[in-house]
């Protein structure tokens, strides 16, 4: 299937995406030919027909996991390697965050439900749901300034991945650490949301279910018959959506990544296809689908271990 | 075979030992928007140490909510009041924390539906080896032995390989006896059981009864048994509560409570209730009314409305629990009255004016046959896997299923859940060629060829009333719709329309007011009528009803079985009925066919099948209902079949009882290979008669 998928992306790309547009706005100016003796060394020649151009294309990918050149000679496996780290670290840690906090809350309001925590946690819920991610981001940005200004010193980063002159492996991972907090934190307020909310109305329909009652009728407290009965039944379909979130997650942080300056996989996606980067573009979509793959397995993993019916015996 | 005889009362000494439980004056009160809604009101009751406590009553009459007072698993906005005492300590008021530690230890609790009562990610022994570490320290090893041991104790076959599954490899029967296990496990020293049997088939009741004695013996609890199954109560309580309206109202030992009812709630209910033993002598004595909101009660008696005997006072002044000497405890201004025999207890609800009249005058002429079915099967595949489905086996729900039905006759099939009762039904509704067999409507074969007039034709001939009067008619649409909706469906138009609503009205006995009310406006016993209008729109000959009363109380049900039996009377219908509560079989049915395993085992003449019953499985089938009288229920013997009816998957071969069968064991080795490779086929039990049975031993 991710093969499928990444060369009709290719045949796609090749097809809309006009790299010889790139250097049209140059001066002084160049002839078509001159433009598209420019593009041959990267495999992008229009005159070589699609189908030699993809054979290219494919061979380097199988034999030497060479993903092409962009149009200005860059080699997309460098750019997509630092990039997928630079991603990486934002989107494990905004999405393990949201998990926790969306179902920490969720079990918290749905044991007191229509009670004032649940209502008020609920309006802040539905209130984020529908901030747009760039006034999000900013407003984080915002409050990032403030505190730093408070306290006189560089608390936070507001933009970058890094500082350029760190070294040493504790001030590298304090400086990392230092520029990850606002991303992060912007993307947890816009994540946790949906868990929030779906795990809550699950939940609900487990809470007040005969074997919760039954569990508690041999002994377990309330919480206790929650956490460890109802919870545990209710968390498969969330477990799954989580898994299935990722690579949505990898390629769809571009405005925070944009606001906060981040060189991450997103912002890549929408260069590549601005730029008539036709093998940047397919890169990306190919990584799309290895994570969904990723995610499809992690998930079938998460629903095993969850619910052990499944398990082959 | 099993042969039970339960009932032996506990000997009179340990009437004198303290109570386990002491419940005094709990009241339970929910929150709504009407005002406060009285669940349970200034209830006492004590429990005494391996002795039963039944609580009888209605849906609503507050039996549940008071049993969760008493495990403190109310919902937290229940305001409760009143002192629930065990061992000394009182528990009201106490917090979620510490009640949790007198839960499963001190009072273990067996739920109504086995089915949803299992978490279903947790295997059976885990759940059990868990409910056994919250309160005891025990080793992971130590409490799964013991879990294993309890399995065994509640008779789970194979206790060490089972104790691995998960509850929905489990029949229901099953389920129920590990919620049992759950219970005991900690040997407490009440054991409470909300409806323990009422979801299960009536066979399977049976056992489970059985199992819940062995766990009151095994840990000498108290049990106090919620059901509203009088024939449950009479075979098992010694001491029996009647809850009306949130109170007790009548308050005995089994045997004065059933032989010398005093409350005329209690002698109303009695009397409507259908019983299994006695003939079909006339129509049920229905209550008449409903049971009042439990919102903004009234000062006098909550019976006051609905009772016979009522008298200026009960309107004005609520009665309280009295003892009345040879009687119990009874809650009402006129108990010493009819305990002294004026107004008798029998002559105070009086049959309904139709029944005066000869009962089912027209049973011995028989009309023109409206149904025949003839050799009838229906197989289901069985798929597995989720992309390429490969078939792995044939479920077999109704295999050579032959019958008739004429003009003004019920023909009843009686069977447990999984016997093919509700397939061989939805078979007939299909109104389409069926799988292998014939069926004939009113003389025009199914399978023929026809024209959409015909077929519109052919299904108006036939309708149907199911069980839930509260899914099978849409929320959405007000009583005159729902009753338009079928003749606008055979094109009736608008005038014609609303006419025959109000005749519809009136002919299942509604008010003509109730009209524009939506269904969820309306009472349970409302609601069927509605259901039954519905069915009746079309001028139907046939209706076919499956499970028309079993989701009604005991006290409506009467009502509407009444009802059915007018309609017939009046109408010339045939009836097509599927319960499985033999009782009421015997009331509404004139014949009975009983199927097992998607195959009638026997047929015949309703009052001939239940006194002269051939089949070993019928035997086993009217033995297994509770008679509502403890003299009778206590003294006859009870059959106890072994295990469940098994899967239709793989028939066997011969007989298909013959796994269960109590008669199998007991037969010479030439027919046991007889039983064991050639299906037995129905025929004659007598010259004469059209009582037919599938057995090769009988």
């Amino acid at each position: 299937m991710i093969v499928v998928a990444t060369n009709v992306t290719y045949l796609l790309a090749a097809w809309f995406l006009d790299p010889r547009s790139n250097y049209r706005g140059l001066r002084p100016v160049r002839t078509e030919e001159q433009i598209d003796h420019a593009l041959a060394p990267y495999n992008l020649d229009p005159r070589a027909p699609l189908a030699d151009r993809w054979w290219h294309w494919f061979s380097d990918v199988l034999l030497h996991f060479d993903w092409g050149k962009s149009p200005v000679g860059a080699s997309v496996n460098s750019e997509i390697g630092f990039r997928v780290v630079v991603s990486g670290q934002l989107v494990t840690a905004a999405t393990l965050l949201s998990v926790v906090a969306g179902v920490a809350l969720s079990v918290f309001t749905a044991s007191r439900q229509y009670g004032w925590w649940d209502r008020m946690t609920q309006l802040v819920s539905v209130f984020l749901f529908n901030v747009p991610a760039a006034v999000a981001a900013l407003a984080v940005v915002f409050a990032g300034i403030w505190l730093n200004q408070h306290l006189g010193w560089r608390l936070l980063y507001v933009a970058g991945e890094k500082s350029p002159d760190v070294s040493g492996l504790w001030p590298t991972v304090a400086d990392r650490f230092q520029h990850l907090v606002l991303p992060t934190l912007s993307l947890t307020l816009l994540g946790y949301v949906g868990y929030h909310l779906t795990q809550r109305s699950l939940l609900l329909d487990n809470i007040n279910s005969d074997f919760v009652r039954t569990a508690r009728a041999t002994g377990l407290t309330r919480a206790q018959a929650i956490r460890r009965h109802a919870l545990r039944a209710s968390l498969i379909p969330t477990a799954t959506s989580v898994a299935f979130s990722i690579p949505a997650i990898f390629t769809g942080a571009v405005i925070t990544e944009t606001v906060f300056g981040w060189n991450g996989m997103g912002q890549y996606f929408v260069q590549t296809i601005a730029k008539n980067d036709v093998h940047g573009a397919v890169a990306v979509a190919a990584f799309g689908a290895g994570m969904t793959a990723i995610g499809a397995i992690l998930a079938d993993i998460a629903v095993v271990v969850l619910d052990p019916r499944v398990r082959v015996r | 075979m099993t042969v039970a005889t339960p009932g032996t009362h506990p000997p009179a000494e340990s009437a004198a030992t303290a109570p386990v439980l002491s419940v005094r004056g709990l009241s339970v009160a929910f929150p709504s928007e009407a005002g406060p809604v009285q669940a349970v009101r200034e209830v006492s009751f004590d429990v005494l140490p391996g002795r039963t406590l039944g609580i009888v009553g209605e849906s609503g009459s507050g039996k549940s909510a008071t049993v969760m007072g008493v495990m403190g698993l109310l919902p937290e906005t229940a305001q409760v009041s009143g002192r629930v005492l065990l061992g000394g300590r009182d528990l009201v008021g106490l917090g979620d924390r510490e009640l949790s530690a007198v839960r499963g230890n001190d009072i273990g609790m067996v739920f109504q539906d086995p089915l949803s009562a299992l978490t279903p990610i947790f295997s059976i022994g885990r759940q059990l080896s868990d409910a056994l570490r919250v309160h005891q320290d025990l080793t992971r090893q130590a409490a799964w032995n013991r879990a294993v041991e309890l399995l065994d104790l509640v008779g789970i076959a194979e206790p060490h390989r089972n104790a691995r599954a998960f509850p929905h490899e489990f029949s229901g029967g099953m389920r129920q006896r590990v919620v049992i296990a759950l219970a005991m496990a900690n040997s407490p020293s009440v054991i409470v059981a909300d409806e323990p049997t009422t979801a299960l088939d009536v066979t399977v009741q049976a056992q489970i009864l059985d199992v819940l004695r062995t766990a009151q013996t095994e840990t000498g609890a108290g049990l106090v048994l919620i059901t509203h199954d009088l024939g449950v109560v009479a075979g098992y309580a010694d001491d029996v509560a009647v809850m009306y309206a949130g109170r007790i109202v009548e308050q005995a030992g089994a045997n004065e409570l059933f032989g010398r009812p005093t409350m005329p709630y209690t002698i109303g209910l009695l009397g409507a209730v259908p019983r299994p033993e006695a003939r079909a002598s006339g129509q049920l004595v229905p209550i008449g009314g409903e049971p009042p909101s439990l919102v903004g009660l009234s000062a006098g008696c909550s019976f006051a409305d609905r009772c016979p005997a009522a008298v200026d006072r009960c309107h004005s002044q609520e009665p309280p629990l009295t003892a009345v000497p040879g009687h119990g405890q009874v809650a009402c201004w006129r108990a010493p009255d009819i305990a002294g025999g004026n107004p008798a207890a029998s002559s105070l609800f009086s049959p309904p004016e139709a029944a005066v009249e000869e009962h089912r005058p027209d049973r011995q002429v028989p009309g023109e046959t409206v149904l025949r079915v003839a050799e009838l099967a229906r197989t289901f595949p069985i798929t597995k896997g989720a992309l390429l489905k490969r078939r792995v086996g044939t479920l077999h729900a109704v295999s050579d299923v032959s019958f008739a039905l004429r003009a003004g006759e019920t023909l009843g099939l009686v069977g447990e859940s999984g016997s093919g009762k509700t397939t061989t039904l939805l078979e007939i509704m299909r109104l389409r060629p069926p799988e292998h067999g014939l069926i004939e409507i009113a003389g025009t074969d199914v399978a023929a060829p026809r024209s959409t007039e015909q077929t519109q034709r052919l299904r108006r001939t036939v309708q149907i009333v199911m069980q839930d009067p509260m899914g099978s008619l849409d929320p959405r649409l007000p009583v005159f719709r729902l009753l338009a909706e079928p003749l606008q469906a055979v094109g009736t138009d608008r005038d014609a329309v609303r006419i025959r609503v109000s005749e519809l009205l009136s002919l299942v006995g509604l008010d003509a007011s109730l009209a524009d009310r939506f269904p969820a406006a309306l009472s349970g016993g409302q609601r069927q009528r509605v259901a039954i209008a519905r069915a009746l729109a079309t001028e139907p000959r046939i209706v076919v009803l499956d499970e028309p009363v079993s989701a009604l109380d005991v006290s409506i049900q009467a009502d509407v079985i009444n009802l059915l039996t007018k309609l017939q009377r009046e109408l010339d219908l045939a009836y097509l009925i599927v319960a499985h509560d033999l009782a009421v079989m015997r009331q509404v049915s004139d014949r009975i066919a009983v199927m097992y395993l998607g195959h009638i085992v026997e047929s015949g003449d309703t009052e001939d099948l239940f006194t002269h019953a051939r089949h070993p499985y019928t035997e086993a089938l009217l033995s297994a209902i509770p008679v509502p009288d403890p003299q009778v229920e206590r003294s006859r013997e009870h059959i106890v079949l072994k295990g469940e009816q098994p899967s239709a998957s793989r028939l066997p071969r011969g007989c298909v009882f013959a796994d269960r069968c109590p008669l199998y064991p007991l037969l010479d080795g030439g027919t046991q290979q007889r039983c064991r490779t050639e299906r037995p086929l129905l025929r004659p039990a007598a010259s004469g008669t059209d009582h037919r049975h599938a057995c090769h031993a009988r």
